[in-house]
């Protein structure tokens, strides 16, 4: 199955990631095996950014950033499942 | 809903197990591992959603079918082709959705390409396609998004046995096929009531208001909140006219396909005489209302009920007082009212009982009536009626012309 071969090389990835130790590496790293994972790049250097900032505020602020993160992310994934649901709503004849 | 794939699902379990080893070890690379899987998943929703998106709106479905006025069972053959432009990194796939009164599924169909699949109508009335389901995947997730405005085109059915006027063979040899429209034209108008002020002008009706002397307005299906309750009064076979009865199952098919597709859905009781033959409370699947109404046969009542009318006009009578009126009669209503009072826990009435159940359980403001109102004893809809009046329900009769009416109900309308 080729999404158990992308899991694994994931997995794989990741161990590098961590075992990495230094940051900088780490986020070069995580770049390569997530563009890996991908069969269309389309929109990836947005993601770098993002992760790139991520990396900046985790060398600012500590472990501690990935709580805030923790909490835009549930934030991100809300709005998300609200533009979902708007679109199922415009797609069954209703308001948009 | 968009939903996560496997490999979403494991991408989200290494975050958390990230996430779960990064905090205690305070390690700076397991924190952005764990926080960019996160990001990675936020941001790969984002992009299918809006590639989804952008699919939708792109979508275009025409869709053909043999025949568009046909007899109930006919066999219709569906060509249909779905055109869209599908985002570099998804799998796009259409399924078409066949009318709710159909037996057939619909097929999936690949963007850009013919399909074509048979259904058979299984009830009489106006139908139209259900529209579509674009299913679309990537590698993180997947979506079922159902569209519903591809509809056309409108199909005509006519009951089984209907003589029309202008009839033929069908290309199959075995239906008939007619070219003439029925009397049944729709569920539109769901009543009549005098003008008040503040009432749109537009609706109201001319002809009502000549014959009447005064001004009427239209009161239009599904302003109404809430699922109807929809009541079918079968009649007794043998006596009634055959293309009255079509006319009359075309109508309860047609309400009950109206309310479904309204999205309100609606409960369906069925009587015959003084029997709740059956009786199926908040539905909004077609499949089930239709099962439910049995093919619409009249039926012979195996508890006929003769001048009965029932506990709540019963009550309402023991309630009388005597106020206003000379001593003589107050006294016999006083007697009256006590008798009335003792027996009342005496004399069992399972018909009331069981339609004050069903309207308990439909939790419902209007109760739509469809009867032919054949000669003989109406206990049976007078009870119901009554039941209904009790829980402060509206109650719209829909039968043929000139058939009359019965005590309590609030509209009637013809069939």
């Amino acid at each position: 199955m080729p999404a158990d071969r992308r899991f694994l090389l994931l997995c794989g990835g990741e161990i590098l990631v961590v075992a990495a130790g230094d940051l900088v590496v780490a986020l070069v790293l995580q770049v390569i095996v997530l563009a890996a994972v991908l069969k269309s790049r389309r929109g990836y250097p947005v993601f770098v950014l993002a992760a790139g900032l991520f990396a900046g505020v985790i060398y600012a602020a500590g472990s501690i950033a990935l709580l805030g993160l923790a909490v835009a992310l549930g934030c991100g994934y809300l709005v998300l499942v609200l533009r979902n649901y708007r679109l199922a709503r415009w797609a069954a004849g209703g308001d948009a | 809903m968009i939903r996560p794939t496997r490999l979403a699902g494991g991408i989200m379990v290494i975050a958390l197990v990230l996430a779960a080893v990064a905090l205690p070890l305070a390690s700076p690379a397991a924190v952005l591992a764990a926080g960019s899987l996160a990001l990675f998943l936020l941001w790969r929703g984002w992009r299918f959603e809006q590639d989804l998106t952008a699919a939708a709106a792109s979508l275009a479905v025409i869709r053909e079918v043999d025949r568009m006025i046909l007899r109930q069972g006919a066999v219709v053959t569906v060509r249909v082709r779905a055109d869209l432009a599908v985002p570099a990194g998804i799998e796009v796939r259409v399924r078409d959705l066949p009318p709710a009164v159909a037996a057939g599924e619909g097929v999936l169909c690949e963007p850009g390409k013919n399909a074509t699949y048979t259904v058979r109508l299984m009830a009489p009335g106006e139908t139209s396609f259900g529209g579509c389901v674009l299913s679309a995947s990537d590698a993180f997730f997947a979506c079922d998004l159902t569209c519903r405005r591809f509809d056309n085109p409108h199909l005509r059915v006519f009951p089984v046995g209907t003589p029309e006027a202008g009839r033929g063979i069908g290309i199959r040899g075995e239906d008939t096929e007619v070219d003439r429209k029925a009397a049944l034209t729709g569920q539109g108008v769901r009543g009549f009531r005098p003008y008040q002020l503040g009432d749109d002008p537009r609706q109201v009706d001319w002809k009502v208001t000549a014959r009447r002397g005064t001004l009427y307005v239209r009161e239009l299906a599904g302003l109404e909140s809430g699922a109807p309750l929809i009541a079918v009064d079968l009649p007794a076979p043998g006596g009634g006219d055959p293309a009255a009865f079509a006319q009359f199952s075309m109508a309860v098919y047609g309400a009950v396909e109206e309310a479904i597709r309204s999205r309100e859905g609606c409960s369906l009781l069925v009587v015959a005489g003084g029997e709740v033959v059956r009786f199926l409370p908040r539905t909004l699947a077609s499949h089930e209302a239709l099962t439910a109404l049995g093919g619409l046969a009249p039926l012979e009542p195996r508890t006929p009920l003769y001048r009965t009318p029932g506990p709540a006009a019963l009550a309402a009578r023991a309630r009388m007082n005597g106020r206003g009126v000379v001593p003589e009669e107050r006294a016999f209503r006083e007697q009256f009212s006590g008798v009335l009072s003792a027996f009342a826990a005496e004399s069992p009435a399972n018909f009331a009982a069981a339609v004050r159940a069903a309207l308990g359980r439909a939790e419902t403001s209007e109760v739509r009536l469809y009867s032919l109102l054949p000669a003989g004893d109406k206990s049976h809809l007078v009870q119901l009626t009554r039941e209904a009046k009790v829980r402060g329900m509206r109650v719209v009769l829909r039968s043929p012309a000139g058939a009359g009416t019965i005590p309590g109900i609030d509209a009637v309308e013809v069939l």
